[in-house]
């Protein structure tokens, strides 16, 4: 297995005080399922947007298939955004456009100037869309503007946008922050399968230290900008936890016993 | 009885409060100079009445003069210098005069305003245009006409450089404002995804905006008619406001005015009927 994105002693800084990261260090391999987990405000955000350059990291290097992200130029960078999909937890998505509108969005890196501003998609591109939307179960809700569905639904058709772009990895910045337990283990579920049956690797950043256990290849924990744990969920121990979030394991709300029983 | 008892008690609490007046607005700044601004306007209203110079004029006299003329003009309406279709068409020309300012407007302001929305260029193009174009607007629109009649001399020429150049200044204040409303969530989507500034400009920013534009747009349509009525009186820019300049200039007729008055009313009317449709449409399908 080769490693698909290399992060290398990476650091953000905020104005002259506030360091979001320092000295972030890890790598992910092709097709692995990795989720960063971290109390709020650690930084994973700025992780997450660091790699593919929604925001600028102060020093250090990204290695994404083979290139260092970091001195790309614009039109490389857009290049490389292109292979990298992005999932947000408020789904972003253009509430009056229709649900596949908002998929072929997907595809505007890749078009022409004109042919994106006048909204100019190939039949092929159409039927991509179609497929896409069929495997997320979204059939029905084709034509339907995006702010008519429900939370899960909007989030599938952010997977969506994401999946039409043929990405070589997924970045989902707290996909299922804002949704309930029902769609938030479909949601989890279609990520599990993107990774595991297209190989496309994905990066999640979780709140939900249960659900990363179960669903990751690899958790990194991350704390005050600084990676503090990075190994299988099957290694992780209470003390771990209890790093990561500073707190006793026992006052989490869940069981890491009972996950790993499980 | 004990209910009483916890009764006296809280009263014996409130007690020192109660000695002291409760306020329940400070004097704040703001509060203070909001109320020496009223109590100023106040004494200077009672000072200009006693100061007006009636010009042995009886109030009362001119009062009911003033409903005699009222009557006359919007009881007695008729038409006496032109004919009916001949002020329709003047009517016509009036809108047809607020048609293309308003459209001029539009096109400008949409360009300019994307350059004016902070979310979408930096800060200095943005505040370098907001600010030129508030003083733009600042000034009013026959103004502007005025100013514009120097070059291109009075008629329709000026009153459509004049217009178009105050519509363009309102509607970039109108349509930057709708566009900075747009969740920065969504541009930030399309930005990951590899999407160009106009790619994201035509494919979400205004997609999401347009209602916001559309009713804007409108709304200027509709103070662009009632301008270019006063275009037509003050810069010689034709239409119903010429005509109605002739009426009461040249011609002194009361009657016609109040006539030319309704044909207005009838057209301001028609035309907020058809912007509720619109709207209205707008808001199911869009």
């Amino acid at each position: 297995m080769t490693a698909l994105l290399e992060v290398n002693h990476v650091s953000k800084q905020f104005g002259s005080d506030t360091k979001a990261l320092s000295d972030v260090n890890f790598s992910v391999n092709e097709g692995e399922f990795v989720s960063i987990i971290g109390p709020s405000g650690a930084g994973k955000s700025t992780l997450l947007r660091c790699i593919n350059r929604m925001i600028d990291a102060t020093s250090g290097e990204i290695i994404f298939d083979n290139m260092n992200v970091m001195n790309l130029k614009k039109k490389d960078l857009k290049k490389v955004r292109t292979k990298i999909g992005m999932i947000f937890q408020h789904y972003n998505l253009v509430n009056r456009l229709s649900v596949i509108e908002n998929t072929l969005h997907g595809n505007l890196g890749k078009k022409s100037t004109l042919a994106g501003v006048l909204g100019l998609y190939s039949q092929e591109e159409k039927e991509q869309a179609v497929n896409i939307l069929h495997v997320l179960g979204l059939d029905e809700h084709i034509y339907k503007r995006a702010d008519q569905l429900s939370g899960g639904q909007k989030q599938r058709v952010g997977i969506a946008r994401a999946l039409i772009q043929d990405p070589r990895m997924l970045l989902c910045d707290e996909p299922i922050a804002s949704l309930d337990p029902n769609s938030a283990k479909i949601i989890m579920d279609h990520l599990r399968n993107i990774s595991t049956k297209l190989g496309i690797t994905v990066l999640v950043n979780l709140h939900q230290v249960d659900v990363a256990l179960k669903y990751s290849d690899k958790i990194i924990g991350v704390n005050h900008g600084q990676v503090v744990y990075n190994g299988s969920p099957k290694d992780i121990t209470k003390e771990d936890i209890q790093l990561i979030y500073g707190s006793e394991a026992e006052d989490l709300i869940f069981d890491v016993g009972g996950i790993h029983a499980s | 009885m004990e209910a009483n008892e916890q009764l006296t008690s809280a009263k014996q609490l409130l007690d020192p409060q109660l000695q002291k007046k409760i306020r329940i607005k400070t004097l704040t700044k703001s509060s203070v100079v909001i109320r020496s601004t009223l109590i100023i306007l106040a004494l200077l209203s009672i000072y200009a009445f006693i100061s007006f110079d009636y010009k042995q004029l009886d109030v009362g006299e001119a009062v009911l003069s003033t409903f005699a003329n009222l009557k006359a003009m919007f009881l007695e309406p008729h038409l006496k210098h032109f004919t009916f279709t001949h002020a329709l068409y003047q009517v016509f020309v009036t809108l047809g005069l607020a048609f293309l300012t308003t459209l001029f407007g539009a096109i400008i302001a949409v360009f300019l305003g994307l350059l004016a929305a902070e979310n979408l260029t930096n800060k200095r193009v943005s505040s370098m245009i907001k600010g030129s174009v508030a003083f733009i607007r600042a000034v009013p629109t026959v103004l502007w006409v005025l100013i514009f009649a120097v070059a291109a001399g009075l008629g329709s020429v000026a009153a459509v450089i004049g217009m178009t150049f105050h519509s363009v200044s309102y509607l970039v204040k109108a349509y930057s404002e709708s566009f900075e409303e747009l969740d920065n969530g969504v541009i930030e989507a399309l930005q990951a995804s590899g999407a160009n500034w106009w790619q994201i400009i035509f494919q979400a920013v205004i997609p999401s905006s347009l209602t916001y534009m559309i009713s804007w747009t409108f709304l200027r349509f509709e103070i662009n008619f009632a301008v270019a009525i006063a275009m037509g009186a003050a810069a010689g820019a034709g239409g119903i406001g010429f005509d109605m300049f002739m009426a009461s200039n040249f011609y002194l007729d009361i009657r016609e005015i109040g006539a030319i008055t309704y044909f207005v009313l009838a057209i301001a009317i028609l035309l907020e009927m058809v912007a509720i449709r619109f709207k209205k449409k707008l808001k199911v399908n869009g």
